[in-house]
C-alpha cells in the first residue's frame, strides 16, 4: 500500500496529473476534517458547559455536521436588492480560496506535499494575508452598515495580527536557516522548535484565534451586536463556505503549520520513519494529525474559556506586546545565531531567552491588566482626601 | 495573567465533570413524590369498584367547572358486597380546563381521588383538545393498573 502510494505520486508521472490527485486527495480530505472539527467543536464546548452536545443525529450525533451541510446546502440563497452583485456573489471565494491554497504547501508527510516550494512558510503567511479582501469585499458590497462595521474591524485585526504571526515564524524559520517547510520539520528530530522557542509559539497560538476569528478576538464576528460582522447578509451555500469551510478549514491548516513548524511533525519523538518500513505514512500521517489535534482543541478550549476583548485592548494586546515581544524575539535569535555557538549551546542559550522573554511579557501583561485592590483604592482616595 | 490561567483550569474542570443533561424524550428525570399533574380516580381493590360514591363534592368545589359526576345506586350494596350504597355512574373531567389546584383532591370525602404524579400526567399532547376530556374508564386506568405511587393519605 505505501510502495503503492509513493508509486503513483512519482515523479516519473505528469506533473498536472501529479497536481490535480494531490489537490483532489487534500479536498476530500480537508472536507471530511472540516466536518470532524465541527462535530469536535460541538461536543467539546458542549463537555465545557456540562451540556451533551449533539446526540440525536446518529450514533452520539455523529452524522451532524451532515445534516448541517445538508439543511444548509439547500437554504436559500438570499441577495440584498441593493447588493454589489459581483463583489457580494464572489466575497465568500475569495475568502476561502487563500485559505485552502495555505494547505497546498503544507507537508501532510516527510515529501508529500501538493507541491514542495522553497518558500513554503512565505507563501503560507502570504497567501493567508488575502482572506482580508474577501471580508472587506463582503462588508463594502452587502450594502450594510453592520456588515461594513463588522468589515473594518476584520481588516483592522486581521492585517494587525498577520504581523506577530509572521515574527513568530520568523523567528523559528531563522533557527531551522530555512524557509522549506520539510526542512525546518526534518531539523526537529531530537528537540521540537516549541521548546527552543516558546514564545513565538505563543504568539502563534494567539495570532491564530485572532486570524481565525476566535472567541477572545471574535470583535469583527460579534455575534451579539454585530450579528455575524461582514457576513450579516450571507445565507445558504455562500455563508456555509464562509462559515464551515474557511473558519474551520483554516483552523486545520493552521494547526498542521503549528504541529510542523513548533511542535516537529512527523519528525519528533522517533526521528526516522524507518520503524515502520512500507506503513511510514500511516506513522507520519497519524503524528502530524495528533499533534495538529492538540493545537486545534487548546485553541478550542481558549475560545470556550475566555469572553470578547474590547478593540482597544485587542488593538493594544497586538501593538504593544506581542509585536514589540515579536521583535525582541527575532533580535535575540540574530545575535545567538550570527556567533554561531555549537548546537547545544545554542539551543540552550535560545531556549533560555525565549522562555524569559516569554516570562517578560507574561508579566508586562500582568502589570497592564492588575486591576488595584479595594483596599489600594481606598487608600488612594483617602491619600487624595489628606492632601487636600 | 493568573486569572487567565485559573479560567483555564475551570473550563477544563467542568469539562471532566459528568453532564448535566437528561435526553428528555428517550430519559425522565424523576417526578417528585409530590408532583402535582391531573386529577385520576382512585381503584378499590378489595371490592374491585372505585373509591368515588359520585356525592359531587369535588364537581361542587371545582373553580374551572372542568367536571361533570353523575350518581346511581350501588349493585354490589344491593349484594352485600360493598359498604356504598351509591356509587358514580359517569365521571368526566377536561383536562383541558382542569387547572391542577388539587381543591378536588382536598374536598373528596373517601380519598377517591388523586392528582397523578407520574410522567403520564405531564405528556398529553393531542390533535384533538376534545380527545383530553376524560370518561371514566381513562381516569380509574392508572390506579388501576397500579401505576401510580401515592401521595395522598389513604
Amino acid at each position: 500500500m505505501g510502495q503503492l502510494l509513493w508509486g503513483i505520486f512519482g515523479v516519473d508521472m505528469n506533473v498536472w496529473l501529479d497536481a490535480f490527485l494531490r489537490l483532489q486527495i487534500v479536498v476530500i480530505v480537508m472536507t471530511v476534517t472540516v466536518m470532524a472539527l465541527i462535530y469536535l467543536e460541538r461536543k467539546f464546548v458542549g463537555r465545557i458547559q456540562m451540556r451533551l452536545g449533539p446526540m440525536r443525529t446518529g450514533p452520539f450525533g455523529t452524522l451532524q455536521s451532515i445534516a448541517d451541510a445538508l439543511k444548509l446546502l439547500t437554504k436559500e440563497d438570499v441577495r440584498p436588492r441593493t447588493a454589489d452583485f459581483w463583489l457580494f456573489e464572489l466575497a465568500p471565494y475569495v475568502t476561502f480560496v487563500p485559505v485552502f491554497m495555505t494547505l497546498l504547501a503544507l507537508p501532510f508527510m516527510d515529501g508529500w506535499f501538493v507541491r514542495d516550494l522553497q518558500l513554503g512558510l512565505f507563501y503560507i503567511v502570504a497567501i493567508s494575508g488575502v482572506t482580508v479582501i474577501g471580508y472587506i469585499m463582503a462588508g463594502w458590497a452587502s450594502d450594510n452598515k453592520y456588515a461594513l462595521l463588522g468589515a473594518v474591524r476584520s481588516a483592522a485585526q486581521l492585517i494587525s495580527y498577520e504581523i506577530p504571526l509572521i515574527l513568530g515564524v520568523l523567528a523559528v524559520s531563522m533557527v531551522a536557516g530555512s524557509l522549506n517547510l520539510n526542512d525546518i520539520t526534518i531539523q526537529q528530530d531530537t528537540v521540537p522548535n516549541v521548546i527552543l522557542q516558546p514564545l513565538p509559539f505563543v504568539i502563534l497560538l494567539t495570532a491564530i484565534l485572532a486570524e481565525l476569528s476566535r472567541r477572545p478576538f471574535d470583535i469583527p464576528i460579534g455575534e451579539s451586536e454585530l450579528v455575524g460582522g461582514p457576513w450579516v447578509e450571507y445565507s445558504g451555500i455562500r455563508w456555509s463556505i464562509i462559515f464551515a469551510l474557511t473558519e474551520y478549514a483554516g483552523l486545520w491548516g493552521f494547526s498542521i503549520l503549528g504541529a510542523l513548524v513548533f511542535l516537529g511533525g512527523w519528525e519528533f519523538p522517533f526521528g526516522t520513519r524507518s520503524w515502520w518500513g512500507d506503513f511510514a505514512f500511516l506513522y507520519q500521517l497519524l503524528l502530524v494529525f495528533s499533534k495538529s489535534f492538540l493545537i486545534i482543541l487548546t485553541v478550542m478550549w481558549i475560545s470556550a474559556t475566555f469572553p470578547r476583548l474590547r478593540i482597544d485592548q485587542l488593538m493594544a494586546f497586538c501593538w504593544k506586546i506581542l509585536l514589540p515581544f515579536g521583535f525582541l524575539q527575532v533580535l535575540i535569535n540574530g545575535i545567538v545565531l550570527t556567533y554561531d555557538p555549537s548546537e547545544t549551546v545554542r539551543d540552550i542559550i535560545l531556549f533560555a531567552t525565549s522562555s524569559a522573554l516569554l516570562v517578560v511579557m507574561a508579566y508586562v501583561i500582568y502589570l497592564a491588566t492588575r486591576q488595584p485592590s479595594r483596599e489600594e483604592r481606598v487608600g488612594a482616595i483617602l491619600a487624595a482626601r489628606s492632601v487636600q | 495573567m493568573i486569572g487567565v490561567l485559573r479560567s483555564l483550569g475551570a473550563t477544563m474542570s467542568t469539562m471532566l465533570r459528568k453532564p448535566v443533561t437528561i435526553e428528555y424524550p428517550t430519559t425522565h428525570r424523576k417526578v417528585p413524590e409530590r408532583d402535582r399533574a391531573f386529577p385520576i380516580l382512585l381503584w378499590d381493590f378489595d371490592v374491585a369498584e372505585p373509591f368515588c360514591t359520585g356525592c359531587h363534592a369535588c364537581e361542587r368545589a371545582c373553580p374551572v367547572e372542568c367536571m361533570t359526576v353523575t350518581m346511581k345506586d350501588n349493585p354490589k350494596h344491593a349484594e352485600g358486597a360493598s359498604k356504598r350504597r351509591k356509587i358514580l355512574d359517569e365521571f368526566f373531567i377536561d383536562y383541558a380546563r382542569c387547572m391542577r389546584c388539587n381543591i378536588c383532591v382536598e374536598v373528596c370525602n373517601f380519598d377517591a381521588i388523586a392528582m397523578n404524579n407520574t410522567w403520564t400526567g405531564h405528556e398529553l399532547s393531542v390533535v384533538d383538545r376534545r380527545d383530553l376530556v376524560m370518561d371514566r374508564e381513562q381516569l380509574l386506568a392508572l390506579s388501576k393498573g397500579k401505576q401510580i405511587r401515592p401521595w395522598v393519605p389513604s
